[in-house]
């Protein structure tokens, strides 16, 4: 009977209308969701679009030579790992391997960098990378395992920092606008979404040194603690979502406090850096009774995995 | 065809979008968890089988930053014969796999920056079979965090090991791992916190090993960097963990970090004194200036003595 029913002409544009609202989440998901970043390995057999002879002759094969005579003798082989992709323009790109600062660059006007690393062993490895704005506001951390095989060299390309946020103001008067801004690549277009009960969505582009801004108006939001957050699609790319920041809708404007370099958590000793130092303060007090209240990172009276997770997420190495 | 009436209509419309949308929130909702399990997933073994059992993490496409928990197997059937944990996805061990009581491996460990994949290797166990019988590997209170900044805790699902020993089942040759590479280079730094070591100077360091991983550190302070010292004193390498209080507390010395990976590989790392010896406070230094002063004597000597010679034949 239900067959039938599904079958008759009218109803099955009625039940097309309830597909598609139902599915709208799962529509909304897959908007959301990010480019991966591809990783090319030069000597595993295949000459992929983005190698060529010169640049993996391993694949790819020899270059013919472009004249004279002699022999061609092949250097021995290298592992490499080379990384490239966006940030911002002319800001600083720093590159962890293993949670350890390795290599840093400052990527041109263009916002494009790269970063080779040479001499690894082989093995597995998770790399980091994270970049800072104009105003020294750090992005997220940007995170992506690589096996590394010896001799071999790796391309890892399409790393695209998420852009930086900040807002103006600590607390907005409910209807009055916050102005929400950061930076990312130039003419990158910057979707910005303020978490709410209902999540709204707005669009702006980026100018031609990557900075973008958006007062939004706050009418819609309720009273309370909202968070923010903007990724950025730059043709076919599109980056990861960028830190969340707060702010509260209330009855009055705060203008929030000149930002810092510093990391809004997790800097037990306070220099700026959330790295091995600040995870050895937090080991030494592991499941230690009475733990300062700067080193309970959730203030629950002990020091245990959650705030190991914390600081984990506001890690700068 | 059967016609409905209009209010049992819109209930079915209503039942089937329902139905839709329990089926698109579950598609979206299951990856909401964190998957811990074995590779692999069974094993029939013979007796004294060596055989490895991996560790791994499945993010089910979310982030995940920290994780912690316990594997115990049954004392009785197996013998754990090592703990490897090179190329693992932790990168910070707050507790390092170690078998403790009760044949129980205690891991917890942080990933900063947080992981995403499917097969990411937490550690692997070698285990040799003992007597027959049927058993299980099994994954004991984990906990698995989200990368958010709020240590938000994941679903966990875990999937155990069952394995079955008898003699009837033939041996097979366990593949050993030849581990030549030393751990990876790594800066240890010198460090002072007022609510670590009642705020004395202390050290740290932490490194990978993409082998076998790492067994453990040992530390050497000197004062006195160079061989001579070497030739009247043994040197003291102590071993130890991060954080290490430092002895010399007023950073003159020399300090060389030994990472040692469970095949035997070393890598050194080394500070150089924060507070360098005075030219004076290093005997070296004294040792070179009577050195010196003796060559210079003895020169002097020859010298003397060669003239009182042609002098005495001048005078001759």
């Amino acid at each position: 009977m239900i067959t039938t029913f599904l079958y008759s002409k009218k109803n099955i544009t009625i039940t097309i209308g309830f597909l598609i609202l139902s599915l709208l989440p799962c529509l909304i998901y897959a908007a959301l969701q990010e480019a991966s970043i591809r990783v090319l390995v030069c000597g595993d057999g295949v000459c992929s679009s983005n190698e060529n002879c010169s640049i993996c002759p391993a694949d790819c094969g020899i270059c013919p030579p472009a004249g004279g005579g002699g022999a061609y003798v092949p250097p021995a082989p290298q592992t490499i790992v080379n990384f490239s992709g966006r940030a911002y323009p002319k800001s600083i790109v720093t590159l962890l391997k293993d949670a350890q600062i390795t290599a840093t660059t400052i990527a041109g006007s263009d916002a494009n960098f790269q970063i080779s690393l040479s001499g690894l062993s082989a093995g597995n490895y998770i790399f980091s990378v994270y970049s800072e704005d104009k105003n020294g506001n750090r992005s997220s951390l940007l995170t992506f395992p690589v096996s590394v095989t010896a001799g071999v060299t790796t391309n890892v390309i399409g790393i695209f920092i998420a852009p930086t946020i900040d807002v103006d103001k600590s607390e907005v008067k409910r209807g009055d606008n916050i102005a929400i801004f950061g930076q990312s690549v130039p003419a990158g277009e910057i979707t910005i979404v303020v978490n709410s009960e209902e999540e709204f969505f707005v669009k702006t582009k980026a100018d031609k040194d990557g900075i973008y801004l958006y007062n939004f108006d706050t009418s819609p939001l309720e009273m309370g603690e909202h968070f923010t957050k903007s990724k950025t699609a730059f043709g076919n790319e599109i980056s990861s979502f960028s830190k969340a920041v707060s702010f509260i809708v209330g009855t009055k404007n705060v203008a929030k406090a000149t930002p810092t370099k510093c990391p809004a958590k997790a800097d037990l000793n306070n220099d700026c850096w959330v790295n091995l130092v600040d995870f050895s303060i937090a080991a030494y007090w592991y499941k230690r009774v009475n733990p300062p209240t700067a080193i309970d990172l959730n203030s629950d009276g002990k020091v245990d995995l959650v705030d190991f997770s914390i600081m984990a997420y506001y890690w700068t190495g | 065809m059967v016609k409905f009436p209009k209010h049992k209509q819109t209930i079915l419309h209503f039942a089937l979008s329902f139905c839709i949308l329990i089926f698109a929130f579950f598609i979206t909702n299951t990856a909401h968890a964190a998957k811990l399990f074995f590779e692999p997933s069974t094993a029939e073994l013979g007796i004294s089988n060596e055989f490895e059992v991996t560790l791994l993490l499945d993010t089910e496409n979310e982030e995940i930053n920290a994780l912690e928990g316990k594997v115990i197997f049954p004392g009785d059937l197996l013998e754990l014969k090592e703990i490897r944990d090179g190329n693992s996805i932790i990168n910070f061990w707050v507790e390092r796999p170690i078998v403790g009581l009760n044949n129980q491996i205690i891991f917890s460990g942080i990933i900063p920056g947080g992981y995403l994949g499917q097969k990411g290797l937490i550690f692997s166990v070698i285990f040799q079979s003992k007597n027959e019988g049927k058993g299980i590997i099994e994954i004991y209170e984990a906990k698995a965090f989200f990368n958010d900044g709020k240590g938000t805790q994941a679903k966990t699902e875990i999937s155990n090991l069952q394995f079955l020993i008898s003699k009837d089942v033939s041996g097979f040759e366990f593949e050993t791992l030849k581990d030549t590479e030393p751990p990876e280079d790594f800066k240890p730094q010198v460090a002072r916190d007022s609510t670590v070591f009642d705020g004395r100077w202390f050290l740290v360091f932490a490194t990978q090993d993409k082998g076998m991983g790492i067994d453990h550190y040992e530390i050497l302070e000197e004062s006195q960097r160079g061989s001579l010292q070497r030739l009247f004193q043994k040197e003291k390498w102590q071993v130890g963990e991060s954080p290490y209080l430092l002895k010399d507390q007023k950073l003159k010395s020399y300090i060389y970090v030994k990472a040692i990976d469970k095949a035997g590989n070393e890598r050194i790392a080394t500070i150089p004194p924060h507070n360098p010896l005075k030219w004076y406070e290093n005997y070296e230094n004294w040792i070179m200036v009577i050195i010196g002063i003796i060559t210079i004597f003895v020169i002097f000597l020859v010298l003397w003595v060669r003239n009182s010679k042609i002098k005495y034949q001048k005078s001759k």
